[in-house]
């Protein structure tokens, strides 16, 4: 009983704190400039890659390589169809939301049943393709030049509405994904990360849930990158640059791996730290590279992984305390 | 509605090939609806890969796995699984980041289970085999025999269960632990008509759980009676000695 009464305490102070944290998150635009929204606002669509890349890389242990190329599909889809088409926003939304998942079904019949290393291959050619598809059709896309693209709010409040709007999107994502991990579909994807011949054997049709949650993870992606068109108001081929895999990848390890708060720290931490230290350039990701290679070597889990075991340490404490009171 | 005495596994000359090598050569066996038959044999003698063959882990170079009548050795092991068969490994395979509990759990959702009942079911089955008191515990965290036991018992929660391969379940398991292995074993074929086949070194255990066992050898079946007739059989002497 004392064990069930301490589950439950112990999931009201997360929720107590999640709540906190929620709140403090939605009054920051009343303290910081229109600067730092900016920088949260874009902070916010990486939770929302970093998020929804850790479904398949943390959760089902899928190494794929092309969730920003997913996240580029969605956002030139609509932005193609609202500027050469007249298609309105949410249309040019609802297509990208297709596009991505249509792409990520095939993408992910063509590459689950691979392992390991052959599918992060796979997965990262078929980005690098579509990289430099974007920027060969000039004449669609305009390649390198950059697609301009309607912006989603406009007027004086729009970095304020885009703050709330990606906040949202964000906070949606996790929600989706929580509701995922606590189903059949979470208990089934954890399974086939740890040993997927028994995941088999236990009666799982693997390929079919690596399929599932590819094909959720794309859409999300895509998704999130229709709405960073409309927000940024211009598309370039960078947006299926290594790099920015590379980014997704560094903010889901830094925060921790097969964790739900773990891409969320992990995304506002690297985007405040690349915004703040933007002027030594590309040093930045040698630095990142280098946290991740040690949180690998080192400590798996990340900072969520430090935080915990920070309050399990004060938690002993005290009940130590408690103890020698008594 | 149960068959009484009816062929539940019938194998019919099931050949596999790895290479150059044959591990399972024309071997034909048959397994009788509620039984425990023992399987043994020499190191290398092709047990665990009739396992995998009769589990759909591997497809067999040439032959048949029929149960029930159903061909089922083209089968995926998630479909062979449906059918009723579940299986162990010979070092215990978990879902090591899941607690005890929920490694139970995911069988029964795989056949639709509902969480209420599953838990349930889960409860009975891990006190029954005095893992309950571990149940929130990360399976990554458990000895080498409490693993192995989780292993078997997770292999319950499929209803109906009808066919039990188990590979070498005994090996390096804690004598105390062994005994709750039998008594989970003879409760599920007495209690719900669960049929074994059963892999092991251990001919004192497989004494005392099995009336029927079959000896393999170099991939072919070379006996098959009681431990008694077995025992005495020259084939069977010769091939643990080296013949």
């Amino acid at each position: 009983m004392k064990n069930i009464s301490e589950a439950r305490i112990g999931g009201l102070k997360s929720y107590s704190l999640l709540l906190a944290v929620l709140l403090v998150v939605c009054l920051l635009p009343f303290w910081t400039g229109q600067y730092y929204m900016q920088v949260f606002t874009i902070a916010f669509y990486y939770v929302v890659l970093a998020s929804s890349w850790n479904l398949i890389a943390g959760y089902t242990g899928q190494f794929s390589l092309a969730h920003h190329a997913f996240a580029a599909i969605g956002g030139y889809t609509s932005a193609l169809l609202v500027t050469r088409s007249g298609f309105p926003i949410w249309m040019g939304i609802l297509a990208a939301l297709l596009s991505s998942t249509l792409m990520g079904f095939i993408l992910g019949v063509l590459c689950l049943r691979m392992r390991a290393i052959y599918l992060a291959i796979a997965t990262w050619a078929f980005a690098e393709s579509v990289r430099i598809f974007i920027s060969m059709t000039y004449k669609l896309t305009r390649g390198d030049l950059g697609l301009a693209v309607p912006k989603l709010f406009l007027g004086e409040g729009r970095g304020i509405a885009c703050y709330y709007f990606f906040l949202g999107l964000a906070v949606v994502t996790i929600l989706m994904i929580m509701i995922i991990n606590h189903s059949k579909m979470g208990y089934y994807l954890r399974a086939i990360r740890d040993d997927e011949m028994v995941a088999r054997v236990m009666g799982i049709n693997t390929t079919r849930w690596k399929i599932f949650a590819f094909i959720i993870s794309s859409g999300i992606a895509g998704i999130a990158g229709a709405f960073y068109g409309h927000y940024n108001g211009l598309l370039t081929p960078v947006m299926v640059d290594f790099n920015e895999m590379a980014l997704i990848v560094i903010m889901v390890v830094i925060g921790g791996i097969r964790s739900i708060p773990g891409p969320v720290i992990g995304a506002i931490f690297i985007e405040i730290l690349t915004e703040t230290f933007r002027e030594f350039g590309e040093i930045r990701m040698v630095v990142f590279a280098l946290a991740v290679i040690a949180i690998a070597r080192l400590y798996h889990e990340g900072a969520i992984g430090i935080v915990r075991q920070f309050a399990q340490l004060i938690s002993r404490r005290k009940r130590a305390g408690e103890g020698v009171n008594e | 509605m149960r068959r009484e005495n009816s062929t539940l596994l019938q194998i019919e000359n099931l050949a596999k090939d790895f290479g150059k090598l044959r591990a399972v050569d024309d071997l034909s066996l048959g397994l009788e609806e509620g039984e425990i038959r023992g399987l043994i044999g020499p190191n290398g003698s092709g047990k665990t890969t009739l396992i995998n063959l009769i589990s759909g882990v591997y497809k067999p170079t040439s032959g048949g796995v029929y149960f029930f009548g159903k061909r089922i050795d083209r089968l995926p092991p998630e479909k062979i699984t449906q059918e009723g068969i579940m299986r162990t490994f010979q070092v215990a395979r978990l879902f090591g980041d899941m607690t005890v509990f929920e490694n139970m759990l995911i069988p029964a959702f795989t056949q639709g289970m509902g969480k209420r009942q599953a838990s349930h079911r889960a409860k009975e089955l891990l006190d029954f085999s005095l893992l309950g008191r571990l149940s929130n515990e990360p399976a990554r965290n458990l000895s080498g025999g409490q693993g192995m036991l989780l292993q078997i018992v997770r292999g319950f929660m499929r209803q109906p269960l009808r066919l039990y391969l188990l590979d070498e379940p005994f090996a390096g398991v804690h004598p105390v632990i062994k005994d709750v292995m039998i008594e989970t074993i003879q409760k599920m074929n007495r209690d719900e008509g669960v049929t074994f086949l059963i892999v092991s070194h251990e001919l004192t255990t497989i004494r005392r759980l099995c009336s029927r066992i079959s000896v393999l050898h170099a991939g072919k079946l070379i006996s098959e009676g009681t431990m008694k007739e077995v025992a005495n059989d020259p084939r069977v002497i010769d091939s643990y000695l080296g013949g």
